[in-house]
C-alpha cells in the first residue's frame, strides 16, 4: 500500500517540474480555497478566479516555500493576500449585506432570505442557516471560523496565516461563536433553551 | 446538521462552557457544505501553472541569447579595437600626468609650507600660555561651560515634558 505524499513533497516535485504532482496538489486544495474566498466575496465565479490566480501565485513562488513549514499555512496566507488585495481595489465592503446585495451579489441577499426558520427546514437545511449566519460575522471572525472548524487548522497555524497572536485567534473563536449563537438564537432556532 | 446538535451548541455558549461549546460547534460546523469549484478547475489551474512556466522558459532563453550575443560583439570589437583602445588609454594617462603631477607637486609644497608655519604658530602660543596658574583658569572655564550646558539640557528637557503632560 503506497502512502500518499505530502504537500511538502509535492510542492518540491512540483517545483521540480512535475506537472503530476502539482495536478495532485490543486486537486487536494481547489475546494479549500474557493470555499475560503466564496466567505468573504459571496461570488462564486469571481471566488474561482481569485483561487486560480491564487494558485497561479503559488506555483510562481514555490522556491520560496520552506518545507518545514505546513503547506496549507503557507497556501492560506497567499490566498488570504489575495483576497484583501482584491477588496481593497474593488471596495468590497464584506460585513454589509446590504451592500452586497445593492452591487448584485445575489448569494448573500438568498443566504439572508433563507435565515427564517420556515424555509430553511423547508429545504432541510439547517446548515444554509449556518452558512447564512457566517456571512453576518465581521469579516476577520468569519476567516478563524472557516480555517479552524471547516479546514481544520490549529489555533497557531491561523495565527501565522492571519499574523496575530494565538490568544487573539482563540478570542476571535470564541466571540464569532458567540455572535453566530445570537443569529442563529435570535432567528428563532434555539427552541430548546 | 441536526437539530439536536445546534441545540446542544447554543446551550453550551449560553452555560459559558468554552470548550464543550468549541467541540459542540466543530461538529455541527462539520456538516455546512463547503463551496465546491467547477468541475474543470484543476485543468484550468494546471494549464495556467504551465502556460506560465513555458512563457518563462523562453523568457529565460531570449534573456540567455541576447546575453550571448552581446558578449559576443564584445569580445570582437575588443579585438578589433583593443590596440586602439589601449593606445589612447596611455595616450590620454600620459597627457593627465604630464599636466597634473607638477601641479600636484607645486601645490603641496605650498600647503606644507603653510602647515609649517600654522604648526610653528601654534607652538610659539602654547608655550606662551603653558603656566600652571592659565591652565587651572582655562580648565575651570571649560568645567564651568559644562556645568551650564548640562544644567541647559536639564531644563530643556524639564519644559518638553510639562508640555507632553498638557
Amino acid at each position: 500500500m503506497s502512502v500518499a505524499p505530502s504537500d511538502a513533497e509535492l510542492a518540491r516535485d512540483a517545483l521540480a517540474g512535475s506537472e503530476a504532482a502539482y495536478r495532485e496538489l490543486v486537486a487536494r486544495y481547489a475546494t479549500p480555497a474557493v470555499n475560503f474566498i466564496y466567505r468573504f466575496i459571496r461570488d462564486r465565479t469571481l471566488a474561482e478566479d481569485l483561487a486560480q490566480e491564487g494558485f497561479l501565485r503559488v506555483y510562481q513562488r514555490l522556491s520560496t516555500y520552506d518545507p518545514q513549514r505546513k503547506f496549507s499555512s503557507w497556501f492560506f496566507q497567499v490566498l488570504r493576500n489575495i483576497t484583501i488585495d482584491y477588496l481593497r481595489v474593488h471596495r468590497l465592503p464584506t460585513a454589509s449585506l446590504d451592500e452586497l446585495e445593492e452591487e448584485g451579489h445575489r448569494g448573500a441577499a438568498m443566504d439572508r432570505e433563507s435565515v427564517s426558520p420556515e424555509r430553511a427546514a423547508q429545504q432541510g437545511e439547517l446548515a444554509v442557516a449556518m452558512s447564512a449566519a457566517l456571512s453576518r460575522i465581521r469579516p476577520e471572525y468569519r476567516e478563524v471560523v472557516v480555517l479552524r472548524y471547516q479546514e481544520g487548522l490549529t489555533h497557531p497555524e491561523i495565527a501565522e496565516i492571519l499574523g496575530l497572536p494565538s490568544g487573539t485567534v482563540k478570542t476571535y473563536l470564541h466571540r464569532a461563536r458567540k455572535e453566530l449563537a445570537e443569529i442563529l438564537s435570535g432567528s428563532g432556532w434555539n427552541t430548546s433553551v | 446538521m441536526d437539530r439536536k446538535q445546534l441545540e446542544r451548541w447554543l446551550e453550551e455558549e449560553a452555560n459559558g462552557r468554552d470548550d464543550a461549546a468549541d467541540a459542540a460547534f466543530a461538529h455541527l460546523f462539520a456538516a455546512v457544505p463547503k463551496v465546491q469549484p467547477a468541475a474543470p478547475f484543476v485543468d484550468q489551474a494546471v494549464a495556467a501553472a504551465l502556460r506560465w512556466r513555458t512563457r518563462r522558459r523562453r523568457l529565460v532563453a531570449c534573456a540567455w541569447a541576447a546575453t550571448l550575443v552581446l558578449v559576443g560583439i564584445g569580445v570582437v570589437l575588443a579585438f578589433v579595437g583593443a590596440p586602439r583602445l589601449v593606445t589612447s588609454v596611455i595616450k590620454a594617462m600620459a597627457f593627465a600626468s604630464g599636466r597634473g603631477v607638477p601641479w600636484l607637486v607645486a601645490y603641496m609644497t605650498v600647503a606644507m609650507g603653510w602647515w609649517w608655519t600654522l604648526g610653528h604658530v601654534g607652538s610659539v602660543i602654547a608655550s606662551a600660555l603653558m603656566t600652571p596658574a592659565r591652565v587651572v583658569a582655562v580648565v575651570g572655564v571649560e568645567l564651568l561651560g559644562i556645568l551650564a550646558f548640562y544644567a541647559l539640557q536639564r531644563i530643556a528637557g524639564a519644559e518638553r515634558l510639562g508640555d507632553a503632560q498638557v
